[in-house]
């Protein structure tokens, strides 16, 4: 039988007042007019929490670019859903606040895309910074959690020790040091952000102090970038397995990244009950448990924990979603990988000679993502 | 960082609560969810920032008839010890 999902990802809209460079966005937006309405999401959340859904994480784009922000999270917290708010901050004033505590807000999560002022605003393509300084002040003296998430990438990684010094500074109870992950705009600057060997190195090395000098104070998690790693992340806890997305038009997606995978058609909740879609729709079952792997991940001790890796990251590396992900370091593919690392580790170095770390780089060499879904 | 106390006043962390009924009461926060025994849920059902940590124990004792109040102490200490490491409960 199949397990119920544990999380759902609600993206409740793809506009948002940031333009981050590693946004994992998709590069085809939903526009404003095509997302589901309130009482859309309403149902939305009924039925999850039927399925046995605990945790409802609101995302976007920017949760608070929908006026009717509060109302979901009222809806949402009548189901009996623990409600989680990931957002960059801006658009939160202090009485907007108040009403999401009121509506039963369990917790938030708020990004920060660098320490320095000047970069986190380039990076981001607004200026926000100082306003996420105001928001991270409002929220700290709430009974809601607090977690401070640090979005770093190889513009940012060299002044990790600044950036965890901030978060102290905000007193979460909560902090995420987030390698950036390669999808959507993220993966059209990957050559950009993919930090080098050596960074990521010391980063971990700065993370391991940083967790043993604030154990019991913050908790630090830790998303570390797997192209680095021996094996891959169990990327979403197995496909269909533990968590399903609703993108702002109610397409079903067992991850954030699934569309761009070709070949696979992927339910509407206009048209389909979110059970029947997790239960016996194609796109879920697709990749479900283990009769779709190919070897070495079949016959591979570690298949029940990293579930043969990220689908998506299979298909865009190896231009096949069925393919053992070429993180691996068992994957027969996995030399595309290590000659990307190659190349980037060298031309870092190179560009890194001439370039101050904290400033970041030329705005020609992104392929940015500066536009707005219509 | 104090160490629990017979006077202390444990509680939930912010964040943390309780989600559905009865037996399948799970105790959801951030990133999780704990599916937790008997014993365990009784201990925090009474971390509500009131009880003191040595009326806990007291409470526990009775309630489960207990032969050897110093080993349920033992045990509730390390219990929410753990859950402070993962920032559940504040004390
Ligand atoms: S990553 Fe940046 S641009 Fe993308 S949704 Fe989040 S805040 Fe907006
Ligand atoms: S071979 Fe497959 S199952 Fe084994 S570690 Fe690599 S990705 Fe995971």
């Amino acid at each position: 039988m199949t397990e119920s999902p544990l999380a759902l990802i609600a993206e409740v809209t793809h506009r948002c007042p940031l333009h981050c460079v590693y946004c994992s966005n998709p590069l085809q937006m939903v526009s404003s007019a095509a997302e589901l309405t309130t009482e859309e999401w309403e149902n939305v959340f009924q039925q999850s929490a039927k399925l046995g859904v605990l945790h409802l994480h609101l995302t976007g784009g920017e949760p608070l670019a929908r006026e009717d922000l509060t109302r979901l999270v009222k809806s949402a917290h009548g189901c009996g859903l623990y409600t989680n708010l990931i957002t960059s901050g801006i658009g939160l004033s202090e009485q907007r606040w108040e009403e999401l505590v009121r509506a039963g807000l369990d917790h938030i999560q708020l990004s920060f895309q660098d320490s320095r002022e000047a970069a986190a605003n380039w990076i981001a393509g607004t200026r926000g910074h100082a306003k996420k300084l105001e928001v991270a002040a409002i929220i700290r003296h709430s009974r809601v959690a607090f977690t401070i998430n640090m979005v770093v990438h190889r513009q940012n990684v060299d002044h990790l020790d600044e950036m965890i010094a901030l978060a102290e500074s905000l007193q979460p109870q909560r902090l995420e040091i987030a390698h950036t992950q390669y999808y959507g705009w993220a993966w059209e600057n990957v050559d950009q952000l993919l930090p080098t060997r050596e960074q990521v190195v010391e980063s971990l090395k700065t993370i391991a102090a940083a967790q043993k000098r604030l154990e019991g104070k913050i908790r630090i998690d830790a998303v570390v970038p797997d192209y680095y790693a021996r094996f891959p992340k169990a990327c979403m806890g197995g496909w269909g397995r533990r968590q399903l997305l609703i993108d702002p038009k109610g397409t079903a997606l067992p991850c954030h990244a699934a569309a761009v995978i070709p070949g696979l058609r992927f339910e509407n909740i206009r048209d389909q009950t979110i059970g029947w879609i997790w239960r016996e729709s194609d796109s879920f079952q697709k990749f479900r448990g283990e009769s779709w792997m190919p070897e070495p991940c079949g016959s591979c001790e570690r298949r029940t924990e990293d579930f043969g890796g990220c689908r998506c990251q299979a298909f865009m590396i190896a231009g096949d979603a069925a393919a053992t992900d070429p993180v691996c370091s068992l994957a027969p593919m996995h030399s595309l990988v290590e000659q990307k690392l190659a190349e980037v580790n060298s031309r870092a170095a190179a560009v890194d000679d001439q370039m101050p770390v904290a400033s970041p780089v030329e705005q020609s060499q992104f392929r940015m993502y500066r536009a707005q879904p219509k | 960082m104090s160490d629990l106390e017979d006077s202390s006043q444990p509680r939930l962390a912010a964040g943390c609560r309780w989600v559905g009924e009865g037996e399948n009461r799970t105790l959801v926060y951030p990133e999780g969810a704990l599916r937790l025994q008997e014993t365990a849920r009784a201990i925090l059902d009474r971390c509500d920032g009131q009880h003191t940590f040595d009326q806990i124990v007291h409470e526990l004792a009775v309630a489960y008839n207990a032969s050897d109040p110093s080993k349920i102490r033992q045990d509730a200490v390390a219990f929410l010890e753990r859950l402070r490491q993962k920032r559940l409960v504040d004390f």
